[in-house]
């Protein structure tokens, strides 16, 4: 019996036809996925500005007079939230994930075209409500991302009458937006892949993307709880989280409550949001590095295994954030011993990507330099995680600046070199024009140079003491004027390195209008997506029939081949191509 | 700690199933086209959606109910000692209908295999009915909790009722939207229906049904645990 994909059965999409269809109200998973990276990237612009006036009060402290401690914690809060949820979440997830499963699958498009455009309007939604937390009284909540009660709703704290509020509401609709968007990636993954696409053929882009959404619905839940309880503590007296204390000489009304609760329920989703975010990475960079070294990736199946063990172990570890929350110590050891444990399959990824590149036909160019500058910067953060998931040793570098130059080298840095190769590598496949090359070498070096010239002084700084979160150092003994002086050198790395990210948006509006014409598969690539008929791919991708897969997605350099790659999509010689 | 264990022992199965099963091929030196019957566990989209949100949706509700054991733990030896509850007896009529909704839903069910779609539109609307009533019932019951106690937010036990309650009430009423859509497409007459409609239908009528079932479970649920403190 012929067998007729999912993504072919019931009637045809029917193709939009008016400009609202197809670019506004559109359900193509490929005009969404560009609404989603979009909206993202606008969002992480904003962020990246407040981190430049974080950097200018810390680097040159008492010289800007409009940013004060009100404000400053203001700005942490907000460009840890955006940055981590509003956009590496939704762009990793919204943006490659849309684009890339039904192409990379051999899809028409996700299995609820609707319900995929309502996530993301939904995800518009909340960051509006988000973006108008800055132009409340009181402006938005400077609690940190991390938003622990009861600071969080207690006057002292920046936001804590709006702010919060609508930082709460934010997320829970993101969530929302989020499960709409998860259901669709991961049930078309489960069931419209075309004839042939097993799931040990897919890309690991795919897998990445896949095994983060899994944690992503699983782990969401837990901060919509712990955001629920908290509005309702600040909006109508209850006590889930507020203990009874005393704020500003007055006894609060609240009694009996655990903040401890809180951060288990935040970390529970915080732990899994990393991952969330560092999947997704992991499986595109394999595939990056495997297409531009024209060399499978190597240990497909380990590289696969590691990807679902990471994300299995990634619920166990979460208390790994509370050593200093004052928990039994016998938690503590628990929690060290599962997060050394998840250190072990991404140590192998790490190693499967070297080999990968051992006497491989390296190309030199700007996707793959991104590509292994994640591997170098990933490398850095995830050794830093080890002194870290240690708890004797986390004692004192806790809330200190090591902490935040570990994780920004592994989710600032190496995602987003990820997110940029994986930029500059399917420009051509969005587009169909050729990104500049020399701008973005510029900016790759910039920015591979500058990121490590900002967080490698930051490790210093936090294992002489000097902690996170402060406004003003002062002048203390344990912070000499030597940590000063290496704070400007960071501010002005830092200012550098912003300024080069102009560049990626120069090239990415230059190369759009005068790229040059990029043709089906410009960097001779295997997977599913480099063999649409059109590119950029039409409406419903394939054309009047869906693809065929014979073989895996990393057949590069096969020895007896004619050239140097083989398409998922290409029969074996003398296969029989009938229907059937 | 529960729901970390949950999700592990979930996800210890989903790997071993992916896994051993897969980790076995060697997908490099398979060429030609793999059957892909075997592939597809269940041959319909609109199903596996529905579990995955099912997945979340008791994930939500155990986290709460992690929340909730976490609190009253907490409480015990703490200067406000944990003051439970009055449980009315209402919410044990509350649950006999919306065990009879899943009833009558169930039977719509069995009648939309058969093609009864008469039946499929009494039964199902008497499952509304009936679901409408339990959510009357619930409010009602957070009003007699709220006057026999005189409790205030500040109670946790008060509060997490009311929350938690809530948010399953809440999920009824999203499920609501869905089942007043399917009883009104059945309605307008669905024995003049076209084949591809009509199996739409049963797949509507398939996915409310187990909607209506899962959430009857987490209310059994909670209730026990409600009861229980």
């Amino acid at each position: 019996m012929a067998y007729v994909a999912i993504a072919d059965r019931d009637a045809h999409l029917h193709d939009p036809q008016t400009f609202i269809e197809k670019y506004i109200w559109s359900q193509d998973h490929k005009v969404i996925a560009i609404q989603y990276g979009s909206v993202a990237i606008f969002v992480g612009l904003i962020a990246l500005v407040l981190s430049l006036l974080m950097r200018l009060e810390i680097g040159f402290p008492d010289t800007f007079r409009f940013i004060t401690p009100y404000n400053y914690y203001q700005f942490v809060t907000m460009h840890g939230m955006i940055m981590v949820i509003y956009l590496l979440t939704a762009l990793f997830l919204g943006g490659f994930g849309n684009y890339l499963i039904p192409l990379m699958c051999g899809a028409r498009d996700m299995v609820f075209p609707y319900m995929n455009m309502l996530s993301f309007w939904v995800y518009l939604l909340s960051v509006i409500v988000l973006l108008t937390s800055f132009f409340v009284p009181g402006g938005p909540t400077g609690a940190g991302w991390t938003l622990y009660p009861p600071q969080t709703v207690l006057e002292g704290t920046p936001g804590a009458d709006w702010g919060i509020v609508l930082m709460l509401g934010s997320l829970a609709i993101f969530i929302v937006a989020f499960t709409m968007g998860g259901l669709n990636y991961v049930t078309t993954v489960l069931q419209a892949r075309c004839r042939g696409m097993t799931l040990m053929r897919m890309p690991l882009s795919v897998w990445g993307i896949f095994v983060a959404t899994i944690l992503g619905l699983l782990a969401f839940p837990a901060l919509l709880v712990a955001a629920i309880m908290m509005l309702l503590d600040r909006l109508i007296g209850t006590s889930f989280f507020m203990p009874a204390l005393l704020s500003l000489g007055e006894t609060s009304t609240h009694n009996g409550g655990s903040p401890i609760l809180f951060q288990h329920l935040f970390w529970f989703f915080g732990h899994p949001e990393v991952y969330i975010v560092a999947l997704p990475a992991f499986g595109i960079v394999s595939d990056l590095l495997s297409t531009h070294a024209r060399k499978n990736i190597f240990g497909y199946r380990m590289m696969v295994w590691a990807i679902v063990a990471i994300g299995a172990l990634s619920f166990v570890v979460w208390a790994h954030h509370m050593y200093v929350s004052g928990m039994n110590p016998y938690f503590g050891f628990f929690f060290a011993t599962t997060t050394l444990i998840i250190a072990v399959p991404t140590a192998i990824k790490v190693y499967n990507w070297v080999l990968t590149l051992w006497r491989a036909n390296i190309q030199v160019n700007t996707p793959n330099l991104f590509a292994i500058g994640f591997i170098f910067t990933f490398v850095h953060g995830g050794l830093t995680g080890l002194f870290l998931g240690n708890v004797t040793v986390d004692l004192p570098l806790s809330d200190t600046y090591f902490v935040i130059g570990h994780f920004h080298m592994v989710m600032g840095v190496s995602p987003v070199m990820v997110l940029f190769g994986a930029i500059y590598h399917w420009f051509p496949k969005i587009t169909g024009k050729m990104p500049n090359e020399f701008l973005g070498r510029v900016h790759f070096w910039m920015t591979f140079l500058g990121t490590y010239a900002i967080y490698l002084p930051m490790h210093y700084l936090g294992i002489l003491g000097m902690p996170r979160r402060y406004y003003a150092y002062g002048n203390t003994a344990f912070i000499p004027g030597s940590a000063q002086a290496v704070n400007e050198a960071i501010t002005i790395a830092a200012i550098v390195v912003a300024t080069a990210q102009v560049i990626f948006l120069i090239n990415v509006f230059y190369s759009l209008r005068k790229g040059k014409p990029a043709g089906q598969n410009p960097w001779n690539a295997t997977t599913l997506e480099w063999q649409t008929p059109q590119t950029p791919p039409v409406h419903g991708n394939w054309g009047p029939k869906l693809p065929v897969v014979y073989r895996w997605a990393y057949d590069y350099s096969v020895p007896g081949e004619a050239k140097d790659f083989v398409p998922q999509n290409e029969p074996p010689k003398g296969h029989q191509t009938s229907l059937g | 700690m529960f729901p970390a264990m949950v999700i592990a022992i979930l996800t210890a199965i989903t790997a071993w199933w992916l896994l051993v099963q897969r980790l076995r091929e060697k997908p490099w030196m398979k060429q030609g086209v793999v059957p892909t019957s075997q592939e597809t566990v269940f041959s319909s989209a609109p199903k596996i959606g529905l579990w995955v949100f099912l997945a979340v949706v008791s994930s939500l509700f155990g986290l709460f109910s992690s929340a909730y054991v976490m609190r009253l733990h907490d409480a015990h030896g703490e200067i406000t000692t944990w003051a439970p509850i009055v449980k009315p007896s209402l919410l044990w009529l509350n649950t006999t209908v919306l065990v009879l909704a899943s009833g009558a839903m169930q039977i719509a069910r069995n009648r939309v295999d058969r093609d009864d779609f008469g039946g499929v539109r009494v039964y199902f609307s008497v499952a509304g009915v009936l679901t409408v009533l339990f959510l009357a019932g619930q409010v009602l019951a957070w009003r007699q909790v709220a006057a026999a106690g005189n409790y205030g937010p500040g109670n946790p036990a008060f509060a997490f009722f009311i929350l938690i309650t809530a948010v399953h009430g809440i999920h009824l009423i999203g499920g609501m939207f869905v089942l007043a859509r399917t009883i009104a497409r059945v309605w307008r007459g669905a024995d003049k229906l076209a084949v591809v409609t009509r199996s739409r239908l049963r797949m509507s009528v398939q996915l409310c049904t187990t909607y209506w079932h899962w959430l009857l479970l987490i209310w059994l649920g909670l209730f026990a645990l409600l009861l229980s403190t």
